[in-house]
């Protein structure tokens, strides 16, 4: 068990790394850096070189990396150029905007798609059924952006719901603030979760000791909602991690419609303004959220099914 | 019906007041202001290169000797009290305003504008303050006077003054002596760190939501009446990055206004929030920056190429103008609120523009002459690619309309649509084509935008920072540049500008075509709005705005 | 219903087949002064009440700006069938066109662009689907069998492509390629970048369903009767995914069509004036949508019906266990709520 648990630590921190360094190449080849970003088309060559010089970007690869990495090592990843921050300070800052309105959006997804999909999984046939799974693919064909424009839409011309932020300019108001963004984010996980959970249970109820169960006099909720769930949770355990992975990764989105100021946000601010550190922490934080999240996803796996356990 | 009538009467009279004017007898004060904007400001000092927000940031904060009116488009004392002009007319004795207080309660001295103005040469937009790539010479006389000795004669004289802001030197000071100025007051810079001279005071910075800002006790300013400027108690910048929420704010109420302009494609939304009284809409007329079409004209670009006999070639230029029907490109792009133009500059810039500029027709015909004329017909047919920026509906729009008309003359346009920074580097490299593109010119004034006109400018798109004039038009535009620039008689100084822009007709180095017409809105609680057409085009102004009760 | 399914399936693969003969007008016409023009509804009768062949009534503008239209109830355009090689267009000339999903932002008939547009969304979706479920089964496969350290190296290995920012590379690898996209080539860069991210989510599920069988009884008598690695794997195993592969792959390929459009942002996308569902979706993301322009929607409705098809074709494909009846003959177990109830 430690050695298991301790394979994984290596293997995330390598995956950490592998990104990050990753994520700094890349950026390296993508055309444009921060200087184009700031000083734009009508620049001057020699304001350029010197602006260049100023933000260390024109040294070889070789040496930016170096240096990054050596920060590292000491837990420093650099300085956003957008913001003037140590990278360390803006990610976690923005992951904790980001992890209120995932956690929130996984729970609600989980408590409402769940069950959904056991009762569209059990009963295929019927009005409630094919409603359920009617909105699910409903919701599974709507992109993203659409579907938080159109819940911002709905906010503004109902009234009562705040147009965008994350808080009033007080500080209150979360919970309000949030039922737009968490509605967004959630509304496709729960057409997922249901999709998969009712796939699940469908192949679940047909198996032998279900009928047994039943054909023994358990009664029919019980079978359904004890014995044959328990089994069908697998394919959702096993995705369970990256989804809330990449939700913690935040959706750019959501959160740019919405105005919640994310992780999802400033990935995508930074990987536009070519701010390069940023970017490399935000994936190393990505990655991080990643490794939990599938660690998260074997330990409710091995719950789920004890066979698997002890491996 | 009656409420847009209410609207433009309001819109008329806001127009016509003086800045320093209140409606009504007593001076409306207090009340709160909540606009939006799209991105965070890059610092608190409007160090850098012009962007949008950190601009309006340093209007709110900050103050300069002299201040632009943007409705009237002339400069007027503001920090600088009042001033003399040497016989030869290269230094201006200034007199700065007495009794003036920074908002954390330090007084205003002439060191202070010293400071400022060695603070802009580094860390400012740096050639922006410069005549003719020379510094001005900036020396304290006593603790309220400066004299500022220009490099040699230059008509705009202190207007050149609004590309700098009177900075605290007792805050900043230590940070230029160790050589970390232009990172100092960058965002994570504490509140109680920055001291302006401007209405408000920056209370709080929540990163990614907003910036709040609160009446500046110690503001110096005041209304005709005595009364203490701002009337305003505090404003919020809340950060929305999406346009479709920004808007959507404004019609519910939840922002007052916005910090740019809204697009043509909005204009119904806001009609309809107008028509309804929830919503005030400005028609600002056309923009003072249209989109700009040009071709690589550096010599040698395509060499190799056996394009090379036409691409270059005035005649091509010509044909384009002639051959894209200006009006389809109103309708189709700026949705009919717009208007067809043909130089650089529109007639939002009403001191400059030249009435005179010939219109070119719509003549498919003659340009297929034109083009035939060069060597480009049904058997060799043309073929170029432009570049445009992805994700801006105007660009896009725009050079897919440019790529329908010049089809039916014989001219085959692929787009290539580049992510922002892809395509500056590409327009840094030099190695394209065309490019289909639009930059911020933040002044009216011919003389204070040179990196445009001028052959050895930055900003000179098609042919930039050349050691020479390339042709002969070029050169005649660079002396007639140099020459407004230095030219003192107002009318004689027209002329020469009309010329510049005579051989720039001719010659179209850059093509236009259609400018559009810009609208912005605001709540209807906002009160002295002096809409003007450059960003901010509803807070140039902060310290006279005013909010009745919510 | 499975037979609906198909059928719904068999529809949009033969719109997007017979695209220039389905759709009135290429996907790059535009017609002036119609601006995001409501839908020209088919008729069959006219004003006095008089019974006509099917026609449209054209739009006139009201107001340019505001883009609103009213129609023009004196004018009737009847419809022409099987001309000019389209199935339906409208006897109008330029003015008065045939719009049944009216028009998009830039004058350009929507059904024809939806038409065409299926065929590369449904292109670059499948084909990426393919490439997802290649990988992703495969690497699911071999990790939920091997266990230990290879199923970890692999299932990191597919960790490191989902947080590997995809913008980034596309947007590195857009640099790579010439100014001007060739078709061809973004259709394979986006079938190679979609596969790679979506194979992990299919990995995973995969890996997880192999690893709980491999301990099931028949895995081990299939064992025991001499049946190799490669053969229990995909013989056996893997098959016992399919269930859960089919859904999985019903939630990729909508999330495929839509993300073409999101790495177009990068530039990386069929350009203008290519039609693909996903860029249309792109265009109709304005306030002024939902309310004034629903039909700019349409690439969503389209997609449902996709989805629907699929999903109808493929939610029952699980495996479900075999037995033998009293006679001896195998049967397979159906059953739900209803059926055990009975």
């Amino acid at each position: 068990m430690i050695g298991y648990i301790a394979r994984r630590l290596a293997f995330a921190v390598v995956l950490v790394f592998a990104v990050s360094s990753a994520s700094l190449m890349l950026a390296r080849v993508a055309p444009g850096d921060y200087v184009t970003e700031t000083l734009g088309a009508g620049a001057g060559r020699q304001e350029v070189e010197e602006a260049r010089a100023r933000y260390g970007l024109n040294r070889s690869f070789g040496a930016q990396y170096r240096d990054w990495l050596i920060g590292a090592l000491r837990l420093d990843f650099g300085r956003s150029m957008q913001y003037d921050r140590p990278v360390a300070d803006l990610i976690p800052e923005r992951a904790l905007n980001t992890g209120i309105l995932a956690l929130t959006a996984l729970v609600v997804a989980t408590l409402i798609g769940l069950p959904l999909g056991v009762v569209t999984g059990t009963r295929r046939t019927g009005i409630v059924s094919g409603a359920i799974r009617a909105v699910s693919l409903v919701l599974l064909s709507m992109p993203p952006l659409l579907t938080s424009l159109f819940l911002v839409f709905a906010a503004a011309k109902s009234g009562w719901l705040p147009v965008g932020g994350m808080t009033s300019s007080s500080g209150e108001g979360l919970l309000r603030h949030m039922i737009v963004p968490v509605a967004a984010l959630a509304l496709p996980l729960v057409a997922m979760f249901e999709r998969l959970q009712s796939q699940a249970m469908s192949e679940t109820i047909g198996q032998p000791y279900v009928v047994a169960t039943f054909g023994r006099g358990v009664p029919l909720s019980r079978v359904i909602w004890r014995d044959a769930l328990k089994n069908a949770l697998r394919p959702i355990a096993s995705i369970y991690g990256l989804v809330v992975g990449t939700l913690l990764s935040g959706s750019f989105a959501v959160e740019t419609i919405t105005a919640w100021p994310g992780l999802g946000q400033l990935m995508l601010g930074a990987l536009r303004a070519r701010d390069v550190y940023l970017v490399a922490g935000c994936a190393a934080a990505g990655s991080v959220f990643l490794a939990l999240g599938t660690l998260m996803s074997d330990a409710a796996l091995a719950m789920v099914d004890p066979r698997t356990a002890g491996d | 019906m009656r409420l847009s009538i209410a609207a433009l009467v309001l819109l008329a009279a806001g127009c016509g007041q003086s800045p320093t004017s209140n409606k009504g007898s007593a001076s409306p004060s207090g009340g709160e202001l909540t606009a939006s904007i799209r991105t965070e400001p890059r610092n608190f000092a409007r160090f850098g290169p012009p962007e949008t927000t950190t601009y309006l940031v340093a209007l709110l904060t900050q103050a300069g000797l002299i201040r632009i009116n943007r409705v009237t488009d002339d400069f007027e004392p503001w920090l600088a009290q009042s001033w003399t002009r040497s016989a030869d007319g290269r230094q201006y004795t200034i007199k700065l305003r007495p009794n003036v207080r920074f908002s954390d309660g330090q007084p205003l001295t002439s060191d202070d504008v010293v400071f400022s103005f060695d603070a802009a040469y580094i860390a400012g937009w740096t050639d922006s303050l410069k005549v003719d790539g020379r510094r001005l010479v900036v020396a304290a006389v006593d603790p309220l006077t400066v004299t500022v000795t220009f490099p040699g004669p230059f008509a705009p004289g202190l207007r050149i003054l609004d590309n700098m802001i009177v900075l605290p030197r007792h805050k900043l000071g230590a940070a230029w002596k160790n050589g970390t100025l232009q990172t100092a007051w960058g965002l994570s810079t504490p509140p109680s760190e920055l001291a302006g001279l401007g209405p408000f005071v920056l209370s709080a910075y929540q990163p990614g939501q907003r910036l709040v800002f609160v009446r500046n006790p110690n503001y110096w300013r005041r209304d005709s009446a005595g009364a203490a400027l701002p009337y305003l108690d505090r404003v919020t910048l809340d950060v929305v990055p999406d346009q479709s929420t920004e808007l959507l704010r404004l019609e519910s109420g939840q922002g007052d206004m916005t910090a740019s302009e809204m697009p043509s494609d909005a204009y119904a939304s806001l009609k309809r929030g107008a028509d309804e009284g929830k919503l005030r809409l400005y028609d600002l007329g056309p923009a003072l920056n249209p989109d700009l079409l040009w071709i690589n004209l550096k010599p040698g670009a395509f060499a190799g190429d056996p394009r090379a006999s036409w691409l270059q070639r005035d005649e091509l230029r010509r044909a384009i103008s002639l051959a894209v029907d200006r009006q389809l490109f109103v309708d189709t792009v700026f949705l009919g609120a717009g208007v067809p133009i043909f130089g650089p500059v529109t007639s939002a810039n009403r001191r400059w523009y030249w009435s005179g500029i010939p219109a070119v027709p719509h003549d498919p015909d003659q340009a297929r002459k034109l083009l035939a004329s060069i060597g480009v017909n049904a058997q060799r047919p043309a073929r170029l690619t432009i570049l445009t920026q992805k994700g801006r509906p105007t660009l896009e729009r725009g050079v897919s309309v440019i790529r329908d008309e010049l089809k039916k003359v014989g001219v085959m346009v692929d787009v290539a649509a580049l992510e922002g920074n892809a395509l500056v580097q590409q327009i840094y490299s030099g190695k394209y084509d065309a490019v289909y593109f639009n930059f911020l010119t933040t002044d009216t004034d011919p003389a204070l935008s040179t990196d445009f006109w001028l052959t050895s400018g930055s900003a000179h798109f098609w042919n930039p920072e050349q050691k020479t004039p390339a042709t002969a038009w070029e050169a005649e535009i660079d002396a007639l540049i140099r020459a407004q620039a230095v030219e003192p008689d107002a009318a004689a100084r027209k002329r020469m500008f009309d010329r510049v822009q005579e051989i720039f007709a001719e010659h179209q180095p850059a093509i236009y075509f259609a400018a559009p017409r810009i609208f912005a809105a605001s709540s209807t609680r906002v009160g002295n709005v002096m809409p003007a057409i450059l960003r901010p085009q509803l807070l140039w102004a902060p310290d006279t705005l005013t909010v009745s009760a919510r | 219903m499975r037979a609906f399914g198909l059928t719904l399936l068999a529809v949009i693969v033969a719109a997007a087949v017979a695209a220039p003969i389905a759709a009135p007008y290429p996907v790059d016409r535009q017609f002036r002064g119609l601006l995001n023009a409501p839908p020209t509804v088919p008729h069959v009768r006219d004003e006095a009440g008089a019974w006509r062949a099917p026609f449209i009534y054209p739009w006139r503008i009201a107001n340019q700006l505001e883009q609103r239209y009213e129609q023009d109830r004196t004018v009737v355009v009847p419809l022409r069938w099987l001309s000019d090689g389209h199935l339906v267009t409208s006897a109008g000339a330029e003015r008065m066109p045939l719009l049944l999903l009216g028009a998009d932002s830039y004058g350009r008939d929507v059904l024809s662009r939806l038409v065409y547009g299926a065929r590369l969304s449904l292109a670059v979706a499948v084909a990426a689907a393919a490439g997802a479920l290649l990988l992703g089964a495969l690497v699911g496969g071999i990790a939920g069998y091997a266990g230990g350290v290879l199923d970890d190296l692999l299932m990191r290995g597919s960790d490191f492509f989902i947080v590997l920012p995809a913008m980034y590379i596309a947007l590195a690898l857009r640099s790579a390629m010439k100014l001007v996209l060739p078709p061809l080539e973004v259709f394979a860069l986006l079938t190679g970048i979609f596969a790679v991210v979506g194979a992990p989510f299919l990995a995973r599920g995969v890996r997880a369903i192999v690893r709980s069988e491999k301990q099931l009884d028949y895995a081990a008598a299939a064992a025991s009767l001499g049946a190799g690695h490669a053969r229990l794997l995909l013989r056996h195993l893997l098959p016992a995914a399919r269930g859960f592969i089919g859904v999985e792959i019903t939630m990729l390929i909508p999330a495929f069509i839509v993300a073409e459009a999101t790495l177009s942002y990068v530039g990386l996308g069929f350009p203008d004036p290519v039609a693909s569902w996903g860029t249309m979706l792109q265009d109709a993301r304005s306030v002024r949508t939902f309310v004034d322009f629903p039909w700019l929607l349409s690439p969503a409705a389209a997609m449902f019906l996709l989805v629907l098809g699929l999903n109808l074709v493929v939610q029952h494909a699980g495996v479900a266990p075999v037995y033998n009846d009293a006679d001896g003959s195998p049967r397979r177990l159906r059953a739900d709520s209803d059926t055990l109830r009975s």
